[in-house]
């Protein structure tokens, strides 16, 4: 049987090979919300189907229970039968005992199948973030994808545990209903309608429940973000002013969020009391049928208590169906946002997986006429940083920066026709930047490496080949030997060097427990200058063919500047090297500089020739880009 | 710029400023062993198949996780480096407080409660009843027909007394809520001003959003759920003390297994719940890292790496699930033992008592009925309760915060003039290890100081001093004759202030991202600042003008709009000095063109302190103070200090060479 968590290999060219054992969640049914959820069932179907019938013993006690206590008050009480009594009892025991333990084994299976049904979407999640890698961002919202993960994945899982429950409930109902229609058809009949009708009857508030419970969630999560966001800026709040109105803008947030959660609230009570009417009556229904049916001579009293014990006890599979209804529109809101992440796809077409990049020759862009000889270090100089990094990005064949990803699902407080029709429009726009991105994807780029076109080769090839470390690139939490070393290739002297070349000894020193010491999250606690030397520290390490380091240095003071380019020149002597910047200190050491005017290289030389040579040069290097306060002074 | 021409070419650059140094104790803590496990092997079960052994196996495996519980809830209760954690007592009060202002609310909840619950009872006592009339056969279809309109009329008046209780729960609730978190968003906002500028934002963020969401949860659903599961388990102990006393003797007996088992429970309960959360956000911090760092995943191939991160993070996760799905298990074990077995003895005493007469049918068919009516609110109440402790010990982090001490006590006298004067500064972030030692500088109003060093040798520090974030730990930082701490808040702003990571805009409307200093400013002056900058031909073409909401979900600013908005607070704010801190401003390179005009604005007429990297912020400076090791070790205009040939000189030659 499968247990937690579950394996997923799904979406990674990971350990290929025979699956194994309990492994799962290969190839996930996206072809709607409604397969996805019955593939996530199929997934563990083992377990479900166990439990289905370990649910069915718990509810036992409490249907089969008050046919035994009739039958102990008409034939053993009543009857002044001792034994009877103790025999009957005996078997009450019986059933007490089996639910108790079917209860403790039911609530083990639950939580394993409710935790696989969570922690499988959560993996799958995961994978689809690495597989797309650098389009993620371009086509699903960060928060978003991390919804998912947090409390979609959390409906799935609450999804399987009701199903079972749902149907042990429903056999126990048919067990009630077979056991009434023994001793009388027509309350039999009533049981058997009664149960779907007061489902029937509750379910159409379901929906307006929902709706407000997602304006709710909606506000509610904007008001943490703003709480976020005060947080984030605290040191200008507290530093320059404006508490009074980011603290009034929190209180508005959050009494619209109380009042979403009153009228949410004000439903579920709604929802709520309705059970109890509901089930309240159908209880004095049943005992008013049955007393009439006892005083007709129909029934004994007995069978009376009986039917008023079952009537007190469908309270519960009536609960039960409530539950799997709402959850069931819960989970298929979670499972279309679902759906439509786990639907994007890497743009990069497969290729032939045995091409490569060949090992030696100059890096080539034919559009801007920029060219790093091979072995050399080139440094890519620019009025304009974003034609640098523009650049930069396309010598790595990334797609261009693009902002606005398109959200996984609509406004949930939407609905009827205005909802498919936005729903609609959702889906067209992703479409289109999922062909945006294709076509820009593939096919010929321009940028070839040892005479080899960037675009002839698998995407995989050229990342072998080819880093670019930019501003976005980021450090995950960890040792500082994983971060600096996170393929765990390594040896020791292989990172002292790196720690080195990239002038981080001091981080090195900052961190209790050395190569131990802890890295927190996006660095968090290191300071701007040591974050970004990790970053070059471990680009380094990584002894890439082709390195293209854009503003290596621009958080890190001139003293430190200055030697990083000395020991960033040795590190790489022999290897291909591209340095977008615009500091003197690192110019200085590049064997060649190029100067990139509206896309296109208009001047290359050595940092001397240009410095003597170029009035252009010499206004962007001498004007760097940080120091603007001095314009002032004319 | 003339000097660049005459400046030659140096053979050697920089060399030796920064010596190549062995890292301490690298041989001894870098591992050889690649991916050490994250869960221990002892938490894994045994291939053994004998069932002796593996039930031992299993309680070993319980004692540890509950060890790595209680560890974990340790940690959770007092993190290092974070805000303090306020005491039970301060919760107590901080409650009672809260639910003593809404006294009548209170006591309405209540009574409504207790009325619903009360209407629930009557039902089996009336079918006892009816029980007993017809087996005495002493009763008439009209008058069963009479007693079963009015139980269906009590049915009507609890479900509607339910849903009253119900609506006065939501009410009540969400109305404590919303105070409760305002309250802790206002402690936030007051926070001492040095203690934001040096705490890790990670612990404050974790405070108002996990704790938040856990205490209003425990508002939401545990608070009301546990008043009536409470007063529904109360008064239907009460109602089978009233139906029979002899038929009430087994629960009575059975409570003390009940009582036992919920206090083993409630005394584990919370550590393995924190735990579970601990995991869960572990898993969201990965993830975020992942999905926002996914460039480098791809740029270094570490899908893989990141995949198993995840698979490490659910492993973990699973233990702390499986660590509290055996403390459940234990519990229903008890509970279904001392619930379900009184049923059986009940109705062992009920045919004893019956045929001796002391127990009618219908006492006996009302105990049955309300034995199974009990059990469901017993086991939400027990729900709840674990609940309600996670919402305890997440209130109790959230009223810490109320509790770090102010670092500033303001005085009355106002600065005259505004001559800036640090004298002795020394300064110390861990005690016994200054940063600053005695350093004395004096700003000429007006001037352009620029502050070079290497990172590390308290140059940004001497800037927080300052500019009065932090107190120096001796000596003095005066400006007009007063010294900074002693200014009130509002007042030390329009004096000096220190430009740091001010890329940041708030989410709210242009006008609230740019009025901050002076609230009460009107939107002239928001204009006119915005004009300054240069950002008034964007800003009036958006939408809605000031009004336009910024910020994640709305509109997002251009890095150069963001740096606008940043230099407009301060024009608003117009201090006659300002600290730049180029180390922790981090002024995006590829915006920094489109904001010379801006900039220029903004300093022009001010002291200015510049924090530099670029060797050419100092070169165009007034005077140049070059800071080592925490002491200012030449001070002067750039071409005193290259004539001197000092440090300064020889990075200038580097720079230009």
């Amino acid at each position: 049987m499968h247990d937690f968590p579950p394996l997923v290999h799904a979406y990674s060219d990971g350990p290929a090979g025979a699956p194994e054992r309990g492994e799962v969640f290969r190839h996930p049914d996206l072809r709607g919300p409604k397969r996805f959820l019955l593939w996530l069932l199929r997934q563990q179907w083992q377990v479900v189907v166990v439990a289905c019938l370990v649910s069915m013993l718990e509810w036992l006690p409490g249907s089969v229970g008050p046919y035994v206590i009739g039958r102990v008050i008409d034939d053993g009480i009543r009857a002044g039968d001792p034994g009877t009594t103790v025999r009957l009892l005996l078997v009450l025991l019986g059933l007490v005992l089996v639910g108790v333990v079917a209860g403790v084994l039911y609530h083990t299976l639950v939580v394993r199948s409710w935790l696989i049904g969570m922690y499988g979407p959560m993996k799958l999640v995961t994978r689809k973030s690495t597989q797309l890698g650098s389009v993620l961002s371009r086509r699903s919202p960060t928060g978003e994808v991390l919804s998912v993960s947090a409390s979609d994945s959390d409906e799935f899982g609450g999804l399987t545990q009701i199903v079972s429950e749902a149907v042990g409930a429903f056999i126990a109902t048919l067990v009630i209903a077979g056991l009434v229609l023994s001793t009388s058809v027509p309350l039999g009949l009533l049981v058997l309608v009664a149960a779907p009708l007061i489902v029937l009857l509750v379910v159409p508030l379901f929906r307006p429940l929902q709706r407000r419970e997602e304006t709710e969630r909606n506000r509610s999560s904007e008001l943490t973000g703003l709480a976020t966001d005060i947080v984030a800026g605290l040191r200008i709040l507290r530093g320059i002013g404006g508490e009074r109105t980011f603290g009034r803008n929190y209180a508005t947030q959050s009494d619209l969020t109380r009042r979403a959660g009153v009228s949410a609230g004000i439903w579920q009570a709604a929802v709520d009391s309705c059970g109890v009417l509901l089930s309240g009556l159908f209880l004095v229904l049943l005992v008013w049928l049955g007393t009439r049916s006892v005083l007709s001579g129909g029934l004994s009293v007995g069978e009376l208590v009986s039917f008023a014990g079952y009537a007190v006890f469908m309270v519960w599979p009536v609960q039960s169906f409530f539950t799997f209804a709402q959850k069931w529109i819960r989970s298929i809101v979670s499972a279309r946002k679902a759906v439509t992440l786990l639907t994007e796809d890497p743009p990069w077409d497969a290729g032939d997986p045995t091409l490569a990049l060949p090992r030696e020759g100059a890096l080539a862009d034919d559009r801007s006429g920029f060219v790093a000889e091979p072995g050399r270090m080139t440094a890519l100089v620019s009025a304009v940083p974003e034609e640098s990094a523009a650049l930069a990005d396309r010598l790595g064949r990334y797609l261009p920066a693009r902002r606005g990803a398109v959200g996984l699902d609509v406004d949930a407080t939407l609905h009827g026709r205005a909802l498919r029709r936005a729903r609609d429009e959702q889906r067209a726009r992703r479409r289109a930047v999922a062909a945006e991105d294709r076509a820009v994807a593939n096919g010929r780029t321009g940028v070839t490496l040892g005479g080899v076109d960037l675009g002839e080769v698998p995407v995989r090839a050229v990342r072998e080949r080819v880093l670019v470390s930019d501003a976005s690139s980021s450090t995950f939490a960890g040792t500082l030997q994983s971060v600096l070393d996170p393929h765990g290739r390594l040896t020791r002297e292989q990172a002292e060097a790196a720690v080195h070349a990239a002038v981080a000894e001091d981080v090195y020193e900052a961190l209790p427990g050395g190569w131990q010491g802890v890295v927190e999250e996006r660095g968090r606690g290191l300071s701007g200058g040591q974050r970004q030397r990790l970053v070059l520290a471990r680009a380094l390490a990584l002894e890439p063919d082709v390195l293209v380091l854009v503003e290596p240095t621009s958080a890190v003071d001139a003293h430190t500047e200055a030697e990083i380019g000395v020991r960033l020149r040795a590190a790489r002597s022999g290897r291909t090297t591209v340095v977008v910047t615009a500091s003197p200190l690192l110019l200085h050491q590049a064997d060649t500089v190029a100067l990139l005017h509206d896309g296109r290289v208009v001047e290359t030389g050595t940092h001397e020739e240009l410095l003597h040579g170029s009035a252009a040069y010499r206004r962007v290097v001498t004007r760097s880009a940080v120091d603007q306060w001095e314009a002032s002074d004319v | 710029m003339s000097d660049l021409a005459v400046t030659g070419t140096p053979e050697v650059a920089v060399d030796g400023a920064l010596a190549a140094r062995p890292l301490p104790d690298s041989a001894q803590t870098w591992s050889e062993e690649r991916v050490p496990a994250r869960v221990p092997a002892a938490l894994l079960p045994p291939s053994t198949r004998s069932p002796g052994r593996r039930l031992a196996a299993w309680r070993s495996r319980h004692r540890l996780r509950a060890a790595r519980a209680q560890a974990y809830y340790d940690g959770s209760l007092h993190p290092e480096r974070a805000l303090p954690v306020a005491t039970r007592g301060v919760v107590g009060r901080f409650a009672l407080a809260l639910v003593r202002s809404r006294r009548r609310t209170v006591v309405a909840l209540l009574v409504l409660h207790a009325l619903a619950a009360l209407a629930g009872l009557v039902v089996p006592r009336v079918v006892g009843r009816l029980v007993d009339q017809t087996a005495a056969g002493g009763t008439s279809v009209d008058s069963v027909d009479a007693l079963a309109l009015a139980v269906g009329a009590v049915v009507v008046v609890q479900a509607v007394l339910t849903f009253l209780a119900l609506r006065m729960s939501v009410l009540f609730g969400q109305d404590l809520l919303a105070s409760a978190r305002e309250q802790v968003v206002d402690t936030v906002l007051a926070l001492p001003l040095g203690r934001v500028e040096s705490a890790s934002s990670g612990d404050l963020v974790t405070r108002v959003t996990r704790d938040v969401s856990e205490m209003s949860r425990s508002v939401r659903y545990g608070l009301p759920e546990a008043a009536v599961a409470a007063a529904t388990t109360v008064l239907t102990i009460g109602a089978m003390l009233l139906n029979s006393l002899f038929l009430a003797v087994p629960l009575l007996l059975s409570l003390p297994v009940l009582v036992v088992a919920v206090r083993r429970y409630l005394a584990r309960a919370a550590q393995g719940y924190v735990t579970e959360g601990g995991t869960y956000s572990l898993i969201n911090t990965s993830l975020t890292e992942t999905v926002e760092g996914a460039r480098t995943v791809e740029a270094l191939g570490l899908q893989e790496r990141r995949n198993t991160v995840n698979d490490d993070d659910i492993a973990e996760s699973s233990q702390a699930e499986r660590y509290t799905m055996a403390l459940r298990n234990l519990l229903f074990g008890g509970l279904g033992l001392a619930f379900d077995t009184p049923l059986v003895l009940v109705l062992a005493l009920g045919a004893y008592g019956y045929a001796r007469g002391w127990v009618t049918l219908g006492q006996l068919t009302a105990a049955t009925l309300y034995l199974q009516a009990l059990k469901e609110p017993l086991q939400r109440l027990i729900r709840n309760l674990d609940q309600l402790q996670v919402g305890i010990a997440s209130t109790a982090r959230l009223l810490g915060v109320a509790e770090v001490p102010q670092d500033r006590e303001a005085g009355d006298a106002l600065p005259v003039g505004s001559r800036l004067t640090g004298t002795d500064l020394r300064f110390a972030y861990r005690p016994g290890r200054d940063v600053l030692h005695g350093v004395d500088l004096a700003l000429r109003p007006g001037e352009r100081l620029a502050i070079v060093g290497p990172s590390g040798s308290g140059k940004s520090t001497l800037g927080r001093l300052l500019a009065g974030i932090n107190g120096p730990r001796t000596g003095s930082v005066t400006v007009g004759g007063v010294e900074l701490l002693e200014l009130p808040l509002p007042v030390l702003r329009t004096e000096v202030a220190l430009v740091t990571q001010e890329h940041h805009v708030f989410a709210g409307s242009v006008r609230d991202n740019v009025v901050l200093a002076r609230e009460d400013a009107g939107d002239d002056v928001v204009l006119e600042a915005l004009r300054t900058v240069e950002a008034l031909d964007w800003v009036e073409r958006l939408p809605h003008g000031l009004d336009t909401r910024l910020g994640s979900g709305h509109l997002e600013p251009t890095p150069s709009q963001a740096q606008q908005i940043a230099l407009a607070r301060l024009v608003v704010a117009d201090p006659h000095t300002l600290v730049l801190d180029e180390a922790t401003s981090l002024i995006d390179p590829t915006t920094a063109r489109h904001l010379e005009g801006s900039m220029a604005a903004l300093l022009a007429d001010r002291t200015v302190v510049a924090i530099a990297h670029r060797l050419h912020t100092a070169h165009d400076a007034d005077r140049i103070a070059v800071v080592i090791d925490g002491r200012i070790a030449e001070l002067g205009s750039h071409h005193d200090l290259v004539a001197a040939d000092g440090e300064y000189a020889r990075l200038w030659r580097a720079w230009t060479s």
